[in-house]
């Protein structure tokens, strides 16, 4: 009897946990980018999943050997260097270099997420560090734009993104003939389907609404940053005097409002923190659009964001029986 | 339509299929018993008896003048064979009465009262006598729960069925096989209190039992209205705050009391044990608990003395396999895991729990991936990713301001974290830590 005993385990409570932990997690997430990288293969090609693999190949293998370096326990298995390495690929251009996309990703893994204590101690978002990484580092490579494989007019290897036809002084009327079609609501349409340039994963609003749809469903991302992003993008750009449908549509702000403001570490847990999150990483990508030397901001919106995160959790939602103090009038 | 329910909170498996069609069974009178001398929230009592003395069933054997405070009784007629500590269910050493039966039957039971035909005052000092206390866990004197100040009128009095922890049936049951005991306790304590009404609260899953209570309520409701609500199945909606919202919508205030809305909970076997009080002057001396969990070849819902040593249960009233790991006192989520079998069943003792190796899986803590659900769970509505963090970075005054103390370690944070961090037993040493600090500041006059 005693010896069945002998090694009892002492625990605190709970003695009961959901099954649901980080690896179950990062799977949803990346599920759900695949309709974008699925996407990125339709519309650039082939080699837009050589870019991801490379990456991704890239990120874990960073993160496993610099713990493995510094002895640490590695987590790989956790497949959040996964979903960086992905996250990356999908903000690159489909024609990066292999290596290049290797470097942002072992950059992003190292220096912005395990030089900080590895996932959770990071306090900006490592794919978006790796890209404004590679965009400092090589501009020429992360400006060099594949037109679409299924655009009406193809006669060219390069092309300007329709941002950046906007950057360079160029009209709605030069991006509908950028992508070959006439007429705003032809041109919404192409822009929601994705069938434009732009980096592997960003362009197809439709793949990128149905991956996050499913993150909303599963619950694992909150509506309130997404939302707030957009609207504000939506809201800023109209008082500019920017197409405001055109301005959600074009560049990374789908992309990065449902899958890198939503992101755990790097963005505030209150409900007021988000709001704010997101209206900020909004505005601060319209204002860089607007008056930046770049034609998109989104990589910068959220990293400046990231940074006010900490501050913007000091709103605390009410507690359970919680009265507000009446004030004492003195 | 939806139910009644509280905003936050987790549904974990239920696990209660293996024993909630279980008739409650009495085990056989023990040989001995060992007594522990406070079994409540209070002041320590002291022996009334000294080895070698011949104790009745019933009779009081530990007791103390202060308050709160709760008397407590030998379970079997016996001989005192000695006095000294031995382990309890919260996992500190508690001074108790070892009592070796002499095969007697003798008991030294109270008079029967008349709970309607007393003074108030009376009937408090029955339940103070009786040595009755929260038996869902708590083990607050029950007598000071029923005499809230004259400033505080209660009018709902509630009966908490809900029994949210998982695998525990024992409630269930009680209400299942003795409605009239529960529906004439419940009585009893509404007119105590004076409560203008009463109410049993029984989450949805366990439905069955509401037409046997509903039965009771001409005999037994002596006139006080009753009714029954039907709560969400979902944890912790047992938890007093909790239900207390579900069933009337009312929050009781941070820092406060249920009395300080004009409500007061009871557990469905403290009703039992507050009829048995009252019409028999029977004291608090035996109670009912599940014992299941993966480890345990026999479920069931057993009766039992206080102080019965779990081990004596095993092999002939419990079997146990062979790769038990965890034995825990209470439910999953809030149970405590105990290092022996050498633990005596005591007033607070609701379940006892045997899980095996892969039910007792211990998990590498991660980083905080703040990733909300721990807010989404928290009945107390905290945000407990942020009281973490304060505390991983020692700022207890951050911690409190956040609202530490409003945490009533239901432990529904630390069942969903996906990082397996244990918030739940962070928070209850930050809540001593700061407790120290504050009666610390106080000291100084600061």
């Amino acid at each position: 009897m005693e010896n069945k005993t002998t090694r009892l385990v002492l625990s605190g409570a709970p003695h009961f946990v959901t099954s649901n932990d980080i690896q179950k997690t990062m799977g949803m997430v990346i599920i759900a980018l695949l309709p974008a990288l699925a996407g990125g293969v339709y519309f650039f090609g082939p080699r837009a999943l050589l870019v991801t693999a490379a990456s991704v190949v890239s990120a874990v293998a960073a993160e496993f050997l610099f713990r493995k370096a510094l002895r640490r326990e590695t987590h790989v298995t956790d497949l959040s260097a996964v979903v960086t390495g992905m996250l990356l690929a999908l903000i690159l251009p489909v024609s990066s270099p292999l290596w290049m996309a290797a470097v942002g990703s072992a950059f992003a893994i190292i220096v912005a997420k395990e030089l900080f204590g590895g996932l959770g101690g990071n306090f900006a978002n490592p794919a978006l560090v790796g890209r404004a990484v590679l965009l400092m580092s090589w501009p020429a490579f992360m400006t060099h734009w594949s037109p679409s494989l299924r655009a009406a007019a193809v006669d060219a290897t390069t092309t300007a993104t329709p941002l950046g036809i906007l950057k360079l002084g160029g009209t709605l009327t030069d991006v509908m003939k950028n992508v070959g079609v006439s007429g705003k609501s032809a041109l919404y349409l192409q822009m929601f389907l994705g069938n434009h340039a732009g980096c592997i994963g960003e362009t197809s609003a439709l793949l990128l609404l149905l991956g996050a749809a499913f993150l909303v469903v599963t619950r694992v991302i909150d509506l309130r940053t997404p939302v707030a992003m957009v609207a504000a993008t939506f809201a800023a750009s109209w008082l500019f005097g920017r197409d405001p449908v055109f301005s959600v549509l074009a560049g990374g702000i789908l992309l990065g409002a449902f899958f890198m403001a939503t992101d755990y570490v790097t963005t505030p847990v209150t409900p007021v923190g988000k709001w704010a999150f997101g209206i900020g990483a909004g505005l601060m990508t319209v204002l860089i659009r607007q008056l930046g030397n770049f034609p998109e901001g989104v990589t910068y919106g959220i990293l400046l964001m990231n940074v006010l995160a900490p501050y913007l959790d000091k709103i605390i939602p009410r507690k359970f029986g919680f009265v507000k103090p009446r004030k004492v009038n003195a | 339509m939806s139910l009644k329910t509280f905003r936050g909170g987790v549904h974990p498996p239920e696990h209660k299929e293996p024993t909630r069609d279980l008739p409650i069974e009495h085990v056989p009178a023990p040989t001995s018993v060992v007594i522990h001398l406070t079994q409540a929230i209070g002041a320590q009592n002291q022996p009334l008896v000294k080895v070698g003395d011949r104790v009745l069933k019933g009779q009081k054997i530990g007791d103390v003048e202060a308050c709160p405070a709760a008397a407590v009784h030998a379970s079997i007629t016996g001989i005192v064979k000695k006095i000294e500590p031995a382990p309890q269910s919260n996992l500190k050493d508690g001074m108790a009465v070892f009592i070796e039966a002499d095969g007697t039957d003798e008991t030294a039971y109270m008079a029967p009262l008349d709970a309607f035909a007393c003074s108030r005052e009376e009937a408090i000092k029955r339940l103070r006598d009786a040595g009755i206390v929260g038996m869902g866990g708590a083990s607050f004197p029950t007598d000071v729960k029923l005499a809230p100040p004259a400033d505080k009128p209660v009018d709902t009095l509630i009966a908490n069925g809900a029994e949210c922890e998982p695998y525990l049936t024992i409630d269930y049951r009680t209400m299942i096989e003795t409605p009239a005991d529960v529906v004439e306790g419940l009585a009893i304590a509404a007119h105590i209190v004076g409560a203008k009404r009463a109410v049993v609260a029984i989450e949805s899953n366990k439905a069955e039992a509401l037409p046997a209570i509903e039965r009771e309520f001409a005999g037994h409701s002596h006139g006080i209205p009753m009714a029954i609500v039907i709560a969400a199945t979902k944890y912790p909606e047992g938890g007093e705050k909790m239900l207390i919202k579900a069933v009337t919508g009312r929050e009781v205030p941070s820092h406060g009391l249920p009395a300080d809305i004009g409500v007061i909970c009871q557990n469905i076997g403290t009703l039992k044990a507050v009829k048995e009080a009252f019409a028999d002057g029977k004291p608090l001396i035996e109670r009912g608990f599940t014992v299941a969990g993966g480890a345990c070849i026999t479920p069931k819902n057993l009766y039992a003395p206080i102080g019965t040593m779990i081990a004596d249960l095993i092999p002939g009233v419990i079997q146990i396999s062979d790769d038990v790991r965890k034995v825990i006192f209470g439910g999953p989520m809030m149970g405590v895991a105990v290092p022996t079998l050498q633990v005596p069943v005591a007033k607070g003792t609701s379940g006892v729990l045997f899980f095996t190796a892969a039910e007792s899986t211990q998990y590498e803590e991660r980083l905080c991936i703040r990733c909300g659900r721990c807010a989404d769970a928290c009945p107390a509505l905290l945000m407990p990713m942020l009281m973490n963090a304060a505390l991983d970075a020692n700022d207890l005054n951050r911690a409190d301001a956040i609202g530490l103390i409003d945490c009533f370690e239901c432990g529904a944070c630390s069942y969903v974290c996906p990082a397996r961090i244990q918030l739940t037993q962070r928070f209850k040493l930050g809540k001593d830590l700061l407790r120290n600090q504050r009666a610390k500041e106080a000291r100084h006059g600061k």
